[in-house]
């Protein structure tokens, strides 16, 4: 017990011993594990703003002229089935007229002694997938439909909306490999180095009877320590840029950076689990 | 105590030692002599099996070198005490730290261990110094901060190798003093020099080498 609470005091001293490297190794796990981070909220809030964006797609469907409220009832339900849909709202005849004498103020029956507007419904496409939406197929669907007279829709927008998330949604992905890659090569070579530079310490050791775990043990926990410091300023770095960001956002545009905690337990595990494999291996090498 | 027999060891460069064959007893104070690369370090370094004889037998404290397992190493090394030329002490540590650091090893108990390191430090004259960082003392003093660390786990035997090479003269008649009355206590000391002068008269058998070979064997 006494021996194992020298190792682990050890450890903790040794950040206080070996500043220098020890801020090194923080500050590098900092910024990398910070723009990581960065990274996952960018990928995680252009999700959820693609999902709102999604329910503001809007296609609108016109059936033909003989077409009955029930017949149209009808034929949206098959239209509902139709994968990628996930709401459908009829507007009857009657609802049309009420509409069409709300935003024109014309009682159209008056004037023409019959209702001339179509039963037509609202389609809402799944908001939730998880690549980009063509919305084309589902369109070519529902024009197919018997009853169905016209389909509109705004492919354009939808289509540079759903053009863009995908940009978005790929550039970030290359520069979370690239960054993630670089992460695992500077967290693994600063750890390296601290422990390069403690080479006399490992043979001395050695030479006074310790055992292999006795001598590695303090080299993990300080490893470790250093993972989760970094790991810690850069999670509360981003936390605090996002509000700062929020305070900002809500004022200007009543929007707010949506933030999971799950990325901050992954950046920690991350840096703990880079920094242990690393500090394992490194010793292990050193004391061969 | 300490057994070689017809044993060899060549560097990569060829040098090493030859055919070395000697015996050390149960608290013995013997010198190792020779010139400087006359393999005396390699001796040591066979003894405290950071070298492996390329052939010939070594029985280092009743255990064969060759059939011991490595992960058994640091259970003998704990038995042996060493002291070097360059001191090997840890800069980021204090003297208390540095000595305390063999008795953590062995899993020693925090309470005794502070009364061990007080204890040793006094009887080898660095009482106060407790608090002081290797580059706060002087030669002299590291190396006696060295004798403290390999002292302090009782071990059998002390290897010193070229204990006063970086001392002065007076501090090196003052440390082999020191290890002989260590060595008076009942710890067996094999302690390595190039200087002649420091150990003649002394009483004490001698191992003498030179270019790999003993001279007298």
């Amino acid at each position: 017990m006494d021996k194992l609470a020298f190792l682990i005091s050890e450890g903790v001293r040794n950040l206080w011993r070996h500043k220098l490297t020890a801020i090194t190794a923080i500050f590098s796990v900092f910024i990398t594990l910070f723009l990581i981070g960065s990274l996952f909220v960018i990928t995680q809030n252009s999700h959820y703003l693609i999902e709102y964006l999604r329910t503001k797609y809007k296609i609108e469907v016109f059936f033909k002229a003989g077409v009955t409220n029930e017949q149209a009832r009808k034929i949206m339900g098959v239209i509902k089935e139709i994968p990628g849909v996930r709401s459908t709202t009829l507007i009857t005849k009657e609802d049309a007229l009420r509409i069409f004498k709300d935003q024109f103020g014309e009682d159209i029956v008056a004037i023409l002694g019959y209702n001339p507007l179509p039963a037509s419904c609202v389609v809402n496409i799944n908001r939730k997938q998880p690549d980009s939406v063509d919305i084309r197929p589902l369109i070519s669907k529902i024009k197919s439909l018997d009853g169905v007279d016209q389909v509109n829709y705004q492919g354009r927008l939808i289509r540079r909306i759903e053009n863009f998330y995908q940009k978005i949604v790929r550039g970030v992905s290359i520069a979370v490999i690239i960054i993630l890659l670089l992460t695992i090569i500077i967290i693994a070579n600063t750890i390296k180095l601290t422990i390069h530079a403690k080479q006399d310490l490992i043979k001395i050791l050695k030479l006074l009877g310790a055992t292999n775990l006795f001598i590695k043990i303090p080299f993990l926990l300080e490893a470790i320590f250093q993972g989760l410091i970094g790991a810690g300023l850069a999670l509360v770095a981003l936390v605090g840029v996002i509000h700062a960001g929020n305070t900002y956002l809500e004022k200007l545009f009543h929007m707010r950076i949506q933030y999971d905690p799950v990325v901050g337990a992954i950046m920690v595990g991350f840096a703990i689990l880079i920094a242990f494999l690393t500090g394992y291996r490194t010793v292990t090498k050193y004391l061969a | 105590m300490i057994s070689f027999k017809n044993v060899s060891y060549s560097y990569r460069n060829g040098s090493g030692v030859t055919n070395i064959n000697f015996n050390l007893d149960p608290g013995e104070f013997t010198f190792l002599i020779g010139p400087t690369g006359s393999g005396k370090t390699t001796i040591m370094k066979l003894i405290y099996m950071d070298l492996y004889p390329d052939s010939g037998k070594i029985v280092i404290l009743g255990t064969n070198v060759a059939k011991l397992k490595r992960r058994k190493i640091p259970f003998l090394r704990r038995r042996i005490g060493m002291i070097f030329q360059d001191y090997h002490l840890l800069n980021d540590r204090n003297l208390f730290e540095n000595v305390a650091i063999p008795l953590h090893i062995i899993g020693i108990p925090r309470n005794e261990v502070e009364e061990r390191v007080y204890r040793i430090l006094e009887e080898v004259g660095l009482t106060n110094k407790e608090k002081q960082y290797p580059e706060e003392l002087s030669g002299g003093e590291q190396q006696r901060a060295c004798i403290a660390r390999a002292l302090i786990k009782d071990p059998e035997i002390i290897l010193a190798d070229e204990p006063t090479g970086n001392l002065d003269p007076i501090a090196s008649f003052e440390l082999v003093n020191l290890l002989e009355q260590i060595n008076r206590e009942g710890t067996a000391i094999l302690m390595a020099s190039h200087n002649y002068n420091l150990i003649k008269g002394r009483g004490h058998p001698i191992i003498e080498m030179r270019d790999g070979k003993l001279r007298n064997g």
